[in-house]
């Protein structure tokens, strides 16, 4: 856990947001805990932007929101990705990984082309 | 696309009701949160105080997020201008002191403008009431030359130039004739006079109006020569004189020498074209002609006294029609130059015709009026701004005072752009009260203003439709110039300075301030300015002697009505009327005259022995009056007498001269004796037996005028008699017991109209003084405003330095020293304002200068005083809080804080 958090790019928390849900409905602190977890502590989601995403992305329709119990008998709000919200993951998804690929092959070049 | 709008608006909507509920569910979710991360914490082992800190921590800024989760939701637009408005709402009630001083500030300024608006606006923008598409609608005037090559432009015409033009050109759909006139209008004692407009059927056509009762008359009954002697009232006249009743049409209605039938009555507010207010009746062009003139009017050169409108065609364009209408008018004129070979030559008269507005205002014509009210306009726009620059300082000083709990706004989350939002709302809905104070008081003001500027027949309703639309433009100006600057500082600098110090320490004179007062200073200035040189003007006109007086002159005219008397007749009738008026207790004097000043005037030629061409000197103006006439007019002989009853018809002819005209025919000799020949040069020499007073009778400023006085005995009598009457006491008192007895003297139709001189002679001094009256009220305005300005600003610094101050007198600084230190600070500024202004005025004095009257732009004396009631204005908002600041205890002083 020796990491320093990196701050996260523009654009990035709402597909990161998105996969964390991708596993079931859960509620916003289990999403940032799952991204802190998943991400190794690399990043530090900070809680106040989650909810904003969390709700932009509920305008949008991406997610659905329930209120239930949490495991030790809270009130909680429920997040859970609509087919809307899955198809977006798919599309942010493949963009992404495009995205990387090339980023890296352009950063680990040795020789000039 | 429409969709998405559709559910977002849906969206917002449904939010914004569901507010309360989903504003209790964020809590609900974010103390969750907040509650599950601190229990992570503690686990850790840490204390419960210490694990919620670290929770909020890693939260960041719970306000924010608030703010940043409802942004999400869509109802941060709506609801929180409705958030930002409670919340100034609830400030101004907090500070009623400030609310009331601001409130009233914006409402005299934005007052100020609303009702000056109103007036340009009919002087210049609006089209008259009711006129149908303006574009293509103008009034017609032709430029020329006098004989004597000086440039003229005309707006009355002779009927065959209206025949004329619309049988030579073609680009236009339709020509109007018409003119105004004061009428006799109703039979025996009934007798009254009121104006008429004669219209051709056309006339009508211009406008989109339907009659409130008959009909208009048409083509037919406006046929050259004689038309149809039909009549259409006018709304007012309608009820004033048949009480709105509808049983009038076919009515009968003497006007003038003829008869009229009633056949309609114009609807509640028509005025036409015309610039004198509502008609009280609209009568067939021709058939007034024909009555006055006879059949063969359509043929004279020489009548000219109708104005024209002309409806062009829309596909053709504004130059081409000048160009045709040019070409009408030359056409036309050749026809008149053969008739009348000795009028000149066609070539040097330079006619050409121009299109012009239908507003008088804005064409060629254009009267003193409207140039004072534009400037007025300029004036009221200034007391705006000066009136900002007190508001937007005021909300500096508050933001200053507020800059703690913005900055513990700040740290709690909220967004820079919220807080400058909540500026402005608050300046907004400061700005609007003050708006609709304003409109209460240009509703008020605009009465007196109205009746000095237009007529008071024009008169509607003051706040109208394009007067809001402009008072809700002045409002959002007002508003972004007042909330913007304190909006801009909002929340600089470093926070935690301003959240540690006291209310009285830190950079607490921004750049803003310092500016905005010399701006101030700056308006004030030139507006003083303006308004000083008004007032001497104004004195000058007042002072200004005419030569003559006009408050206790009544004058008295018979109309024949038709009735042609000969010249025996109307002598006697004349001596009548004398004698008569002579009787009448609380008569003084009375003289026969031809001349009203300002209102009518003879010219003649004038030979004088040696000395060539004398009409070339100028205008002469011809009076006659009979043995009391310098009486009467209160006019003092300077040399030699007024006439008597020696100067009878038969007796050797004399004349009494003006003061001016005996220098400038004889100057450095004594006039009298001299020998003049008047009308003819074959005319036997009329003795000048005396010099008057000069009179002004034509024009204040006029240079090349004057005027010379012959008795009436001695010259051929007038068609009309006409009479003054000086009496002691109220003139107005006299005016009914002298019409009455002097209408029993009037053979068959003619009539008797008494009216005080001062009628006819303070029209002309309007313009002079209506100037004046609005430049002292804004001035006044002005001076006030920026006092309170002045005083509130310098006044503050110096609260705010009263902690350094009581530095100053315990390190063992002499209160005088302080304070000149206070002093000379608000005097720089002040200073630098004056300086500004004085320069800024000296360089529009230019502009100034056809406005004033005997007044040079540029006097001294006035710019003089200003700077001094400035400076002095300055020296005491500076003193009076450095006086009391110089008495607090300098312990006290110390210890002051928030």
């Amino acid at each position: 856990m020796a990491r320093t958090p990196i701050d996260l790019l523009q654009g990035t928390l709402d597909v990161l947001i998105l996969k964390s849900l991708s596993w079931g409905p859960r509620h916003g602190h289990a999403v940032a805990r799952l991204i802190r977890a998943s991400s190794e502590g690399a990043f530090e989601v900070l809680d106040g932007s989650l909810y904003a995403a969390l709700h932009r992305m509920e305008e949008r329709g991406w997610v659905e929101a329930e209120w239930g119990l949490s495991d030790k008998g809270k009130r909680a709000k429920f997040y859970q990705l609509t087919p809307l919200g899955r198809q977006q993951l798919k599309n942010e998804t493949a963009s992404w990984q495009r995205y990387s690929v090339a980023v890296a092959k352009l950063l680990t070049a040795t020789v000039q082309p | 696309m429409l969709n998405r709008l559709f559910s977002e608006i849906r969206f917002r909507v449904r939010a914004l009701f569901r507010r309360d509920r989903l504003e209790q569910e964020l809590d609900t979710e974010l103390s969750f949160h907040l509650q599950k991360e601190a229990e992570k914490h503690m686990a850790t082992g840490v204390s419960p105080e210490e694990a919620r800190r670290r929770a909020r921590a890693a939260f960041g800024a719970v306000q924010g997020t608030k703010d940043d989760a409802r942004d999400a939701r869509g109802i941060s637009l709506i609801d929180s201008l409705a958030q930002d408005l409670k919340y100034a709402l609830r400030g101004l009630r907090k500070r009623p002191a400030f609310t009331m001083g601001v409130v009233l500030t914006l409402g005299l300024g934005i007052g100020a403008n609303a009702a000056m608006f109103g007036i340009v606006d009919r002087l210049l923008f609006r089209p008259p009431l009711g006129l149908k598409d303006p574009e293509t609608a103008h009034r017609v005037f032709q430029h020329g030359r006098t004989q004597d090559r000086r440039p003229r432009v005309l707006r009355n015409f002779a009927f065959r130039r209206y025949l004329d033009l619309q049988r030579t050109t073609r680009s236009f759909e339709s020509f109007a004739a018409f003119q105004t006139r004061t009428l006799a209008l109703g039979e025996g004692s009934d007798t009254h006079e009121a104006k008429v407009t004669l219209a051709s059927a056309s006339y009508f056509q211009f406008f989109d109006v339907r009659p409130a009762l008959g009909r208009f008359y048409g083509p037919a009954e406006d046929s050259v020569p004689a038309g149809s002697p039909v009549v259409v009232l006018g709304h007012d006249y309608w009820q004033a004189r048949y009480g709105g009743r509808s049983d009038i049409i076919g009515q009968q209605l003497r006007i003038d020498r003829g008869t009229f039938t009633i056949i309609g009555v114009a609807p509640n507010g028509f005025v036409g074209a015309g610039d004198q207010g509502v008609p009280a009746a609209f009568v067939p062009i021709t058939a007034y002609a024909h009555a006055a003139r006879g059949p063969g009017y359509p043929a004279l050169h020489t009548w000219t006294w109708m104005e024209m409108l002309a409806r062009r065609k829309p596909e053709i364009s504004e130059a081409a029609a000048n160009q045709d209408l040019t070409s009408a008018f030359l056409a036309s004129w050749r026809e008149t130059i053969a008739a009348n070979p000795n009028w000149g030559k066609l070539e040097d008269m330079g006619i050409r015709g121009e299109l012009a507005p239908m507003l008088l205002a804005r064409g060629p014509h254009a009267g003193r009026d409207a140039k004072v009210a534009t400037w007025v306009l300029g004036v009221a726009a200034i007391v705006l701004l000066i009136a900002c620059a007190n508001v937007a300082n005021l909300f500096l000083s508050r933001a200053f005072a507020r800059r703690r709990e913005f900055a513990m706004r700040l740290a709690l989350g909220v967004t820079r752009a919220r807080l400058a939002r909540q500026l402005l709302t608050e300046s907004l809905v400061l700005a609007l009260i003050g708006g609709a104070v304003g409109l209460v008081i240009a509703q008020w003001g605009a009465a007196a203003l109205r009746a000095a500027f237009l007529d008071a027949a024009a008169s509607a309703v003051i706040v109208d439709p394009r007067t809001l639309l402009f008072t809700a433009l002045a409002v959002m100006v007002t508003a972004l110039l007042t909330g913007i600057v304190p909006a801009l500082q909002t929340g600089r600098g470093n926070l935690n300075l301003t959240l540690k110090g006291g209310a009285n320490e830190g950079p607490h004179r921004s750049r803003a301030r310092p500016l905005l007062l010399v701006f101030q200073a700056t308006l004030s200035v030139v507006l003083l300015i303006g308004a000083g040189l008004f007032v001497r003007s104004l004195s000058h006109v007042k002072n200004y002697r005419l030569g003559y007086d006009v408050a206790p002159v009544l004058y008295a005219s018979a109309n024949p009505r038709g009735y042609r008397p000969s010249e025996a007749e109307q002598r006697s009738l004349a001596e009548a009327m004398l004698e008569t008026a002579k009787r009448i207790p609380g008569v003084q004097y009375a003289t026969l005259t031809i001349s009203v000043p300002f209102w009518s005037n003879e010219g003649t030629g004038l030979w004088v022995p040696g000395i060539d061409s004398v009409t070339r000197r100028g205008n002469f103006l011809f009076n006659t009056g009979s043995p009391d006439y310098f009486k009467t007019l209160g006019t003092r002989i300077l040399k030699g007498r007024a006439f008597d009853e020696r100067d009878r018809a038969g007796a050797a002819p004399v004349l009494v001269v003006g003061e001016r005209m005996a220098e400038a025919l004889w100057p450095g000799q004594d006039a009298l004796s001299k020998c003049v020949r008047i009308g003819a040069d074959t005319a036997p020499c009329s003795q000048v037996i005396g010099v008057a007073e000069e009179m002004r009778l034509r024009s204040l400023t006029g240079e090349r005028e004057y005027s010379f006085f012959v008795p009436s005995a001695q010259h051929t009598a007038p068609p009309v008699p006409e009479i003054f009457v000086r009496v002691t006491g109220d003139p107005e008192r006299l005016i009914e017991p002298l019409r009455r007895e002097l209408q029993k003297l009037m053979p068959g139709p003619a009539y008797v109209n008494v009216v005080p001189l001062s009628e006819l002679v303070d029209p002309s001094l309007k313009a002079w003084k209506f100037g004046t009256t609005m430049f002292v009220a804004f001035g006044g305005l002005a001076l006030l405003l920026a006092a309170i300005g002045l005083y509130s600003m310098i006044a503050y610094d110096v609260t705010q330095r009263t902690r350094e101050l009581g530095v100053r007198i315990a390190l063992g600084s002499s209160v005088s020293r302080v304070l000149g230190l206070i002093v000379s600070s608000g005097l720089r500024l002040v200073g630098a304002g004056v300086v500004l202004g004085v320069l800024l005025a000296l360089w529009g004095a230019k502009w100034m200068e056809g406005l004033l009257f005997q007044q040079t732009p540029r006097d001294p004396v006035i710019y003089g005083v200003v700077a001094g009631i400035l400076l002095l204005v300055a020296v005491v908002a500076a003193v009076l809080p450095a006086l009391r600041a110089t008495r607090i205890d300098p312990n006290s002083a110390l210890r002051l804080d928030g």
